[in-house]
């Protein structure tokens, strides 16, 4: 362990790449102007336009929040997205794929009810869904804004299928969906793109292929940097698995689970092609942690891999705090690296 | 043959019918009304959930499970020795229960079920099912802080449920449906849920079943078919491989078919139940036959689940030659 703690220390220093680079990992909060207007607007008492200015307008905020903040890599905080999977299926405001309705709803757990998306037809492009608000989002900053996407398995996962045959069929034709707006990003300036799949480890037996499969369908031979986000659940089942996804980037939620994900890296290795992505601060806690905390859990994983291998991110989407949460949890994240940087003498 | 449902219900319609209980949730959590009201709320809703299935043309019903948040903490909120913790996925679904944690020995005090039979019995046309989860699926879904040992938690809530049991029996329930998911997806463990359902099952007046879902019975159905359930329910859209457990099981026992997928908003057609239903009547005859969807209904919105009971009624009549 000692010898590996100092080769990464070296590789960091010997590189000109950035080390602990920090960014988020795509909502946060919607100001309550906004969910008001969201509210209006289903119900037909404001128009798009109207609607369009509030969402920029909390764009905005957000993106000042977060140079403020300090963040390298922004992202534009899905101030127009409801539900990751909705939003592409029929939301209000939204653009929704060809074949795809919101369904009812039905329960989630508790008292949570959600619109669950109906794919009824083949799927096809509607034409760009998400590409304005990035080129939005990136227009007001000189930092990278990531494009943020939901992945194939996902959205098929998360939907009804009446459609389809098998799920693999459905999630190969959602997979060209998502490729076709991914294409669209990159046409549009767009480095770095997300795509989620916080689904993956839901049948990781029969199904793990086909989330491999529908992620090469996506992305191969597209010139960007492709990062995916994983969420709580089996984790350990998916993993070395998970390193087969052809993306750059893999990122967990290290935090929730006070860094149990590294004895996956100890006992299975990762992968040296791809870097790491890094929550260090729990999302479903208002609990703010403090900075020498979450130093430990960065020096800790940079026991295993290089600073200039590792981004730094909150677990998952901050859409469940309050605004002064998300901040706090920022800061104290981009403090810690800093403080981290400093000690370990690495740029 | 009769026509039947697996347990739960969707609690809330759609536009443009209020959503009543999830607001009245919303107010007992705002402090706008009492828990007393809200059990009003739940009693009005369950009874328009019976109320539903009996329209449907169902002819056992259950109480939809309104007041059960899952399987998991409806009934082990009840029990000693049982606390509720985090927020799990549930199965292979994107909906969530909150995870039992076992922190001491498991113990049955009082009824936990009775006063809700009693209520949905008083409501109802239609004979009602009791519904109480399987030691098995408890314990596999829950954390144990106390046992260590699988086998002795299992055994455990096997007695303590076996009171609930003898208590819904004493109370007039004539169908009471133990719903064991987990059974078919541990299959290594078959021979220790089985001998659980013994325990919780054994000598128990009513006719009682044992159902699972979203899994294969292969491997398992010989333990279940050991067991001293009247019923075993089988989910025959995830597995359509049941079909083969069935045929070569010599199946002496009556059957839960479930034959109408309870997970996706597609709707099968009369036509295509009425000729499941006789394809299977090959293989069980008619009058050990409950048709009844794969699973609960809760992952549909309302209007499609009501739509597929419907559906499901009128093929169990095709099937038995019923003019429409």
């Amino acid at each position: 362990m000692v010898t590996q703690q100092s080769q990464s220390q070296g590789a960091a220093a010997g590189n000109s790449k950035m080390s602990l680079t920090t960014t988020a990992v795509g909502s946060y909060a919607k100001p309550d102007y906004l969910s008001k207007a969201r509210t209006a607007f289903s119900s037909g008492k404001i128009d798009r336009a109207e609607l369009d200015k509030l969402e920029r307008q909390a764009t905005e905020f957000w993106i000042r929040a977060q140079e403020k903040v300090g963040l390298d890599v922004l992202v534009h905080g899905e101030m127009e997205r409801g539900d990751m999977v909705a939003y592409f299926s029929g939301e209000p405001g939204g653009n929704p794929i060809k074949g795809m309705k919101l369904g009812g709803l039905v329960r989630s757990y508790g008292n949570r009810y959600y619109h669950k998306p109906i794919i009824f037809d083949k799927l096809e492009w509607p034409g760009p869904m998400t590409v304005e608000m990035w080129k939005y989002a990136q227009s007001l900053t000189d930092r990278p804004v990531k494009g943020m996407l939901t992945g194939a398995y996902t959205m098929v996962e998360w939907s009804f299928d009446e459609h389809y045959p098998s799920r693999r069929d459905a999630v190969l034709d959602m997979a060209k969906v998502i490729r076709r707006e991914v294409e669209e990003l990159v046409a549009a300036g767009c480095r770095y793109i997300q795509v989620d799949e916080p689904a993956i480890h839901t049948r990781p037996d029969t199904d793990f292929d086909m989330a491999v499969e529908s992620m090469h369908v996506t992305v191969d031979g597209i010139d960007a940097e492709f990062h995916t986000h994983i969420c709580y659940g089996e984790v350990e089942k998916i993993y070395p698995a998970m390193l087969r996804l052809p993306v750059k980037q893999i990122h967990l939620a290290f935090k929730n689970t006070d860094f149990a994900y590294l004895k996956l890296i100890d006992e299975f290795g990762y992968d040296d092609e791809k870097d790491l992505g890094v929550g260090v601060t729990d999302v479903h806690t208002r609990f703010l942690e403090s900075v020498e905390e979450v130093k430990d859990g960065i020096k800790e994983t940079l026991k295993r891999l290089p600073g200039d291998r590792l981004w730094i991110y909150p677990d998952c989407g901050l859409k469940t705090r309050t605004t002064q949460e998300s901040e706090d949890k920022l800061r104290v994240m981009v403090e810690a690296v800093r403080g981290v940087k400093e000690e370990l003498g690495i740029a | 043959m009769q026509t039947t449902v697996v347990g739960n219900y969707p609690k809330i319609p759609n536009r443009p019918r209020p959503a009543r209980l999830r607001n009245a949730i919303n107010k007992r959590d705002r402090g706008e009304i009492t828990s007393e009201d809200l059990v009003l709320v739940y009693d009005e809703v369950t009874t328009g959930v019976i109320q539903e299935q009996i329209d449907a043309g169902v002819d056992i019903v259950t109480d939809g499970q309104v007041r059960w948040d899952d399987d998991q903490t409806y009934v082990t909120r009840g029990l000693k020795g049982v606390e509720i913790g985090s927020l799990e996925r549930y199965l292979d679904t994107n909906t969530y229960y909150r995870q039992p944690e076992i922190t001491g020995a498991v113990g049955w005090e009082k009824p936990i079920l009775v006063r809700d039979f009693q209520f949905a019995r008083e409501n109802s046309s239609k004979p009602v099912k009791a519904i109480i989860t399987g030691p098995y699926t408890i314990a596999a879904l829950s954390l144990d802080k106390h046992y260590g040992s699988r086998q002795k938690l299992v055994l455990a809530l096997a007695e303590a449920l076996r009171n609930e049991l003898l208590a819904l029996a004493e109370a007039g329930a004539e169908h009471i449906q133990v719903n064991d998911p987990a059974i078919v997806i541990h299959k290594a463990d078959s021979a220790l849920a089985a001998k659980a359902l013994t325990t919780m099952l054994e000598g128990v007046g009513s006719e009682t079943g044992v159902y699972t879902w979203f899994g294969s019975a292969a491997g398992v159905l010989p333990a279940l078919l050991d067991t001293p359930a009247d019923v075993i329910g089988l989910d025959f859209i995830c597995a359509p491989d049941n079909w083969d457990c069935v045929r070569t099981a010599g199946f002496g026992k009556k059957l839960g078919f479930g034959i109408v997928d309870g997970r996706n908003t597609r709707l099968e057609s009369p036509d295509q139940v009425a000729e499941d239903i006789k394809r299977m009547s090959d293989i069980v005859p008619p009058e050990r036959l409950y048709i009844n969807p794969s699973c609960g209904l809760e992952y549909l919105p309302r209007e499609t689940a009501c739509d597929k009971l419907k559906i499901m009624v009128e093929g169990a009549r095709r099937a038995e030659g019923v003019p429409a």
